[in-house]
């Protein structure tokens, strides 16, 4: 943590490498998580790439001591899909289908038994209520701890565990009446 | 349901996460052992999934080109800045000066309005400008002041190409990316954003000049853009035609400046745009 808190105490004071540096630590942990809400690969790329804009227009403006900087990242990108899916409320969404493959691997019957996975995963986790949904995202997607993802909430951290113990347990009852 | 329960869950969660299994978790609560073990079974199959899921190489690649552009822009409007800060204790020296052409007639400072930058009347018609801003009674009006003052340099730019003034030249190049800087921080503030009304105090000192077009609380950054890029295209093709009619020695000068001025207006357009599609 403290070797990205000085990365970041760099990145603030308008130093392009050390945005660069944070850019790459996060940029798959954004992709993942929108990913996940969203559930649309366009999408995803589109509102990652907008995240990091946000971010380097905001950055010399943040200050760690009032939230650490994956949280503060992950507001950013939290806001950005909500309005995202306020405009696209009315929009017809394209299906997963529609969408390139996920994966670029050479044994085709591998990568397409796990985007089915995937798809099937972001679908039970399309039907979670929405706090559990944007917590299974942040801790599964982002890999954020509790306490990060809490400040990213805006929660704190008992209600967080418990809307990931309770959206784990939907999601297991969904999985079993699948099968 | 405890909360306890919650906390064992999540404890057990964080050490599979770093590698652990589920019994080597689960044997210490071996009373929650049926209640947490599907459960963690069912994180464990969401975790694999979710850390399969990549950005597509090519995209990755694209956006990471894009980031760099942009991240080389705003360093090099960074850069820029501090070299203007120079130009900033001119002008605020010369904002003093104006005081004192006001104690002495408003005459010189209206003469001083077609000066050039080789002209002694220039530093009062530079602090002329510094007034209106300081005056400008929103940010909204103060942000077309700053176009509005881009595209007087580069009508100047052209004047001094004319006459084959290769020094005045980088000089307005830097004075208009000042300008069109101060146009993308106006854009970030709430008022200009909309999300915040605009408060308007009329008074005579502050009310804009004739030909200055203005922006009211029902104007928005679309009309920002449209304003903007319509001084984009006035200058560039001013400077265009100056371009083809300068000196020999004097062309690869305005040519990297009219380069730097058309990237200046692009990267604020740009900006701009991203910012009201928000």
């Amino acid at each position: 943590m403290s070797i990205e808190k000085d990365i970041v105490a760099r990145a603030t004071k308008g130093d392009g490498d050390a945005f660069a540096q944070l850019y790459e630590r996060h940029f798959n942990g954004i992709y993942r998580y929108i990913y996940l809400r969203l559930g649309n690969q366009f999408e995803a790329e589109d509102l990652t790439q907008d995240v990091f804009v946000k971010a380097l227009e905001a950055i010399g403006s943040y200050k760690w001591r009032d939230l650490p900087f994956a949280s503060w990242l992950y507001r950013i990108a939290h806001n950005r899909v909500i309005d995202h899916v306020r405009k696209q409320s009315k929009v017809e969404k394209v299906p997963l289908e529609d969408d390139i493959p996920l994966f670029s691997e050479s044994n085709t019957a591998l990568a397409a038994e796990r985007e089915i996975e995937i798809e099937e995963m972001i679908s039970n986790i399309e039907k979670l209520s929405p706090a559990q949904r944007e917590v299974i995202s942040l801790r599964f997607g982002a890999e954020l701890s509790v306490a990060e993802a809490a400040k990213a909430l805006g929660k704190n951290e008992g209600t967080v565990k418990a809307l990931q113990y309770n959206g784990i347990a939907a999601l297991r009852k969904m999985l079993l009446t699948d099968n | 349901m405890t909360r306890k329960t919650e906390d064992i869950f999540n404890n057990c969660l964080e050490r599979m996460f770093k590698g652990e299994s589920i019994k080597d978790c689960l044997d210490a609560y071996p009373k929650k052992t049926p209640d947490l073990e599907p459960l963690l079974k069912t994180s464990l199959a969401i975790a694999r999934s979710s850390s399969t899921i990549k950005p597509n190489p090519e995209f990755k690649a694209r956006a990471h080109r894009q980031f760099q552009l942009m991240l080389h822009a705003k360093q090099k409007k960074a850069e820029r800045r501090v070299k203007i800060s120079i130009w900033h204790r001119r002008w605020a020296l010369a904002t003093a000066s104006i005081l004192v052409v006001f104690l002495v007639g408003i005459g010189t400072a209206a003469a001083s309005t077609n000066a050039l930058p080789d002209e002694s009347l220039y530093p009062i018609k530079l602090a002329a400008e510094q007034v209106r801003l300081t005056l400008a009674f929103s940010d909204v009006a103060r942000t077309t002041y700053h176009v509005k003052f881009a595209g007087r340099r580069s009508g100047e730019m052209v004047e001094m190409a004319r006459q084959g003034e290769s020094d005045k030249i980088s000089m307005l190049t830097e004075q208009i990316a000042n300008h069109l800087g101060k146009v993308y921080i106006m854009e970030e503030t709430p008022v200009a954003r909309g999300e915040i009304p605009e408060v308007m105090v009329p008074t005579p000192a502050a009310a804009p000049p004739a030909g200055v077009e203005t922006f009211d609380a029902g104007k928005n950054m679309g009309e920002l853009e449209i304003i903007l890029s319509q001084s984009r295209t006035n200058s560039l093709n001013a400077l265009w035609y100056a371009l083809d009619n300068a000196p020999e020695k004097l062309k690869p000068i305005l040519e990297q400046a009219i380069e730097d001025i058309e990237e200046d207006y692009n990267i604020t357009i740009s900006l701009i745009e991203s910012g009201s599609n928000q």
